[in-house]
């Protein structure tokens, strides 16, 4: 489902981000990617994404080398690729309904497709009774749901989370990993990346290790933050 | 393109204009302050052009011919050049009759007693093609064997076309710097929405909408303000030309201007579609000054 061969990735400043990176990622696969701050985590995200190319190497996603992916191509992969971060980033002036039916809007989805699909990812993240509440009516963990129901909105097969847990408490980032958990269940493939320890330790995934821009480790049978 | 992706955009579009309100006005009065100057230079250099041609048609050139010339022979060495128009010839008796008319009406024979003979001399009316040929076409005539004099009215013509020109390059210079005054101002104005918008822009480069959807809104923006612009000035514009014209065939009647409903309407939609073209290429320039930054 995701899949880089060989990937490097040096900023035009000469700062080396990632070197020969391989990795996999199966479909419906839940992988954390770990490591400190400036190890890649976040360079290796946006190139699934297609927010940056990288300087050597190949991406398949779902298939598809997005790596010399042309730049009118790209939205219609980012259909297929779901993202959240940690900041959320909600439209403070649409209530819920209104911001997870805006990645539908901006497809060009139907109004009938919207009553459809909205309602539902708005229920999978359990939050059907505020769908008319706004973004500073709700909790962090309530509007990273609202986010995660944007993510997925359009069915995309697979999700990125930058940090979705690095505003949160731990009782509600606990809550958001289940929920993440419950997504990757049903087939969406996610790479999180993650500065959180407790959830790593405690989720006994697949823990993928970046030390300055290379893997060190990858516990592909499930560990913890810092052992296998 | 289905309908709610158009009701979406038109909504965006919208609330971009009203978030900016008093920037929105700014643009849109500027515009309209553009294609005012616009329309003033082009109202004048195309009723000076008018009146210039309205008095070029009525200017000729007299040959009068020596008394026994060969008139025949004349009139067809002057249609062998190519710039004649017209030719007509006029006796000496309808010389008199011309003359006493002007002179106030009376019997053009009581002219004749008075003066032993008719001095008038039988005349060839030569008009050319094109009033700006006028003094080519009388230099050829003052050559040809026969002809006593060559006269012709070159005075209100020329100076006519002469001041429709200086307008015309005055109009054409004025309207490019008003020109990359608006476009400037329009781009300003889309830069400052797209700011505005960076963070919604942002979600939905994320979330997959292609660059020709997040643009739109910005583009459909800058073409309301060139329709503001255009609706505004049309008004302005046709509400003062028709207190001139009436003002102009009351007082002035010696002069007539370019006027009528066909007329209003057309240039109505010419000013609208140059503030449309305006807005949307102000809104180009800036969308592709900032976008790729967001």
């Amino acid at each position: 489902m995701i899949h880089l061969q060989g990937v490097s990735v040096v900023y035009p400043d000469g700062t080396r981000a990632l070197s020969g990176i391989d990795l996999q990622v199966d479909r419906g696969e839940f992988a954390f990617l770990v490591g400190a701050s400036g190890s890649g985590k976040s360079t290796l995200l946006h190139l699934v994404y297609r927010e940056l190319t990288p300087t050597e190497g190949r991406i398949i996603i779902s298939g598809q080398d997005v790596a010399g992916l042309p730049r009118e191509r790209v939205p219609y992969l980012r259909r297929n690729v779901g993202v959240i971060f940690q900041d959320f980033r909600l439209l403070p002036d649409k209530n819920c309904w209104e911001n997870v039916a805006f990645a539908l809007d901006v497809v060009g989805a139907s109004r009938k497709e919207k009553y459809r699909k909205v309602p539902l990812a708005l229920e999978l993240v359990g939050l059907s009774e505020k769908e008319q509440s706004f973004p500073n009516e709700l909790s962090g963990g309530e509007q990273q749901r609202v986010s995660i129901a944007r993510a997925l909105v359009n069915n995309p097969a697979i999700l990125v989370a930058d940090e979705p847990t690095g505003n949160l408490d731990p009782d509600i980032s606990w809550e958001i990993i289940q929920l993440l958990t419950k997504i990757a269940e049903r087939g969406t493939t996610i790479l999180c990346a993650t500065h959180d320890r407790v959830i790593v330790d405690g989720m006994r995934k697949r823990v993928v290790s970046l030390v300055g821009g290379t893997i060190v480790r990858d516990a592909r049978g499930g560990g913890g933050y810092d052992e296998p | 393109m289905n309908l709610s992706m158009v009701e979406f955009l038109l909504q965006q579009t919208w609330q971009a204009i009203r978030r900016n309100g008093l920037m929105s006005l700014a643009t849109s009065s500027n515009m309209a302050v553009a294609l005012l100057i616009l329309s003033g230079f082009f109202l004048m250099t195309l009723n000076l052009q008018h009146m210039a041609d309205v008095e070029a048609r009525k200017a000729n050139i007299t040959v009068d011919l020596e008394e026994d010339a060969d008139a025949a022979g004349i009139e067809a060495e002057l249609w062998g050049d190519m710039r004649v128009g017209e030719i007509r010839s006029r006796s000496k008796e309808e010389a008199l009759e011309d003359y006493a008319a002007i002179m106030g009406g009376g019997d053009p024979e009581s002219f004749v007693e008075a003066l032993g003979e008719n001095p008038l001399p039988d005349a060839i009316i030569v008009s050319p093609k094109d009033p700006q040929d006028m003094a080519a076409v009388a230099d050829v005539a003052r050559n040809i064997e026969g002809i006593a004099e060559v006269r012709y009215r070159e005075q209100v013509t020329g100076k006519l076309l002469t001041l429709a020109h200086g307008i015309k390059i005055a109009g054409v210079v004025a309207a490019v710097l008003m020109g990359v005054a608006t476009l400037l101002i329009v781009s300003t104005t889309i830069r400052l929405t797209i700011y505005a918008r960076r963070r919604e822009i942002r979600i939905m480069q994320l979330v997959g909408a292609t660059n020709s959807f997040i643009r739109l809104p910005f583009i459909l923006e800058g073409a309301f303000h060139g329709v503001m612009g255009g609706a505004v000035s049309t008004i302005l514009v046709l509400a003062s030309y028709s207190w001139v014209h009436a003002y102009v065939a009351q007082h002035l009647s010696f002069m007539e201007l370019v006027y009528s409903s066909t007329f209003a309407v057309l240039f109505g939609l010419g000013a609208m579609v140059c503030g449309i073209l305006f807005g949307v290429v102000g809104s180009v320039i800036g969308l592709h000054s900032y976008l790729r930054e967001v």
